[in-house]
């Protein structure tokens, strides 16, 4: 859930609320008032009355009004004194009841005592206080949106300083040479948030600049030596006048030192990748490449008597870095190549989202995902390093792709799915 | 040919004025920026091997320098700088390769005759090695002046072993001189076997002499007695 949304939420239920619990506090207040001032017009009647009764009795209709009534029954029992009250009486005109105020009280007259009652209808106010209450609540509710919208709108302001950030951020290539910069805000907390993020950056981008540098420095370090012992054991092994055994021991140690170099620069190569130093991009073809590495892989092809099988679509382009892409393709057909049996099929099939790649072979004996575990090897060759797999891993990773392996009626499918590629 | 290797690190500059110079070609080793500045104002040559970190200064801007003086010579990179960006910059200033460290002296050797093919004969030439005729340009081999049909990369190793005659190479040089680096060799050394076994059969049905030598699992020679 957004912020913006959980707070106008919440600001809602709160608004509700009080809202809520204001009205009856509202309708109760005002009913009071309206209550004390009929009260008040009561005991005015009252007054009026008893005049009336102590003088004139002509007089006494003038004041009354027509909502009044009044009801004079001679005292029979014990009736409760002075009070104010609710009652319904029953309207004969309208046919139903209606509520009244009334005033009861006692009143001597010739001594005689009377129960006076005073009933004032109460009809017309409830009314007013109904449509009070209603035209107040509506106002209420508009008010309530009118803030709601009026906050999101002026949050929405506030907080596109932020989505801007979020989206730089998401955004953010540490191999970029683009400056990286953020929007300025007047919030403290976003300005705060932005700062904090420019020098982490920095920081990273520091980071890894240093870590760039020691790859290349490690490698040149590395490369070096290695460079002087294979060009000597090189020149040693043109050495004519050596015996068998000379030359064997020779020999080791310089497949020895050539795998060690091969190692380094395949190390290389991987952390590269991972450090994302393959920046260029541009459309690639693969079924030319693929046809490419075929023709230059004919004549093992050829001698393993391998029946290859294509179906490319030459139409189809991937966005990627090309010597990365022939890394890919290379490792995944020569892959094909050296683990398929004599006789038997080599598949390509590339379509625009999918490049699978399936040979003969017998079952694995053991966990697929072991396969692109790095320095794993299925062969017992010595020469193979076993990151191949680790490299065509590493580059799908890179560009989103997803690889998978499975296993189907005596055939190996390597497929790899270009979800983001076109 | 007249070769100019530049390159601090002795002991490898060594190594390369010694199998080069048993290539017939005359080899002279400087070992830093400053000394090859002097030597290429005060000398010819026809090719120059050059490191790209030197001591004093960078081997790109002596290529730099090269160019703007409008020398023409052959220009060979090594590098123990293997990036992508330093190759392409490399190649893009002008020079004709880009060798990553470490090498093999048959690889570095190899280039050079292909520099010294295109200097000598300005790309009409061809190689003639007792019956065997190689024309370069068009991808072409003969024996006995009868083409033999060799597929891409079986091409690739008789040039090799031609520019490489009387020495012995090994596998892992064949290996990365046909499929370059970053190809996991395990069993390459079959794709070699298969491709040599198949170039040694075409050779031979043509009555060519049996100059492709086997020595000791480790690698091949082409002997020229």
């Amino acid at each position: 859930m957004r912020l913006l949304t959980k707070i106008t939420l919440n600001l809602l239920s709160i608004s509700l609320f009080i809202f809520l619990f204001g009205m009856v506090a509202f309708y109760y207040l005002l009913r009071y008032q309206v209550d004390q001032n009929i009260n008040f017009e009561l005991e005015k009647c009252k007054k009026s009355i008893n005049k009336g009764l102590n003088s004139d009795h002509t007089s006494i209709n003038q004041d009354f009004n027509l909502n009044l009534k009044v009801l004079i029954t001679p005292m029979i029992k014990q009736q409760s004194p002075v009070s104010f009250s609710d009652t319904l009486l029953f309207n004969k005109e309208e046919n139903r009841y209606i509520l009244y105020r009334q005033l009861g009280y006692i009143k001597t007259i010739n001594n005689q005592a009377y129960f006076i009652q005073i009933f004032k209808s109460l009809e017309e106010t409830d009314r007013l206080i109904v449509r009070i209450v209603i035209i107040m609540n509506l106002m209420m509710i508009i008010i309530i949106i009118t803030l709601l919208i009026a906050n999101r709108y002026s949050s929405r302001q506030d907080w596109k300083v932020f989505y801007d950030t979020i989206e730089k951020i998401n955004n953010y290539d540490v191999d970029s040479r683009n400056p990286f910069s953020l929007n300025n805000s007047d919030i403290k907390e976003f300005s705060d948030l932005n700062r904090v993020l420019l020098k982490m950056t920095e920081r990273i981008k520091n980071d890894y600049l240093n870590l760039k540098e020691y790859i290349e420095n490690a490698s040149h370090e590395i490369q070096t030596p290695l460079a002087i012992i294979n060009s000597k054991m090189e020149l040693l092994l043109q050495w004519g006048d050596m015996k068998e055994k000379q030359y064997k021991i020779v020999s080791d140690a310089y497949e020895a030192s050539n795998r060690l170099s091969r190692l380094n620069k395949t190390l290389i190569l991987l952390a590269k990748i991972e450090n994302r130093q393959f920046p260029e991009s541009k459309p690639v073809n693969p079924a030319t490449m693929i046809n490419y590495q075929l023709e230059s892989l004919e004549d093992l092809i050829l001698s393993k008597k391998i029946v290859v099988i294509k179906r490319l679509d030459p139409e189809v382009t991937i966005q990627m870095n090309p010597y990365l892409a022939e890394i890919l393709l290379v490792n995944l057909i020569k892959n094909a190549v050296r683990h398929n049996v004599t006789g038997g099929d080599l598949i390509i099939e590339l379509s625009k989202d999918r490049l699978g790649i399936a040979n003969s072979g017998p079952q694995l004996q053991m966990d697929p995902e072991m396969l692109f575990k790095r320095f794993h090897k299925a062969s017992a060759h010595p020469e193979s390093l076993g990151l191949g797999l680790a490299i065509v891993q590493k580059i799908c990773l890179l560009y989103g792709f997803k690889i998978g392996y499975s296993y189907e009626n005596g055939t190996h499918i390597m497929h790899v799915e270009f979800s983001k590629g076109s | 040919m007249k070769i100019l290797i530049v390159e601090d690190e002795n002991t490898l500059s060594d190594s390369m004025v010694e199998y080069l110079s048993e290539e017939g070609h005359h080899c002279e080793a400087i070992y830093n920026y400053f000394d090859a500045v002097e030597k290429i104002g005060m000398y010819q040559y026809d090719c120059i091997v050059v490191d790209i970190n030197l001591p004093d200064g960078n081997g790109l801007d002596l290529i730099r320098l090269i160019k703007k003086r409008a020398i023409t010579l052959g220009i060979i990179i090594i590098s123990a700088l293997n990036s992508l960006e330093n190759r392409i910059e490399g190649l893009e200033i002008g020079a004709d390769n880009y060798l990553t460290k470490p090498f093999h002296l048959a690889e570095l050797n190899a280039h050079l005759k292909s520099i010294n093919r295109r200097i000598s004969y300005g790309g009409n030439n061809q190689i003639i090695i007792n019956e065997i005729k190689l024309i370069p340009d068009e991808h072409k081999a003969f024996v006995h002046d009868k083409e033999i049909i060799l597929t891409k990369k079986e091409y690739e190793l008789l040039l090799f072993f031609i520019s490489n005659k009387n020495k012995v190479i090994t596998k892992a040089g064949l290996a990365e001189h046909l499929w370059g680096d970053y190809m996991d060799l395990a069993d390459s050394y079959d794709f070699i076997y298969t491709h040599i076994k198949n170039l040694r059969r075409k050779l031979l049905n043509e009555g060519c002499e049996d100059y492709i030598k086997t020595i000791y699992g480790l690698g091949y020679k082409f002997e020229l007695t």
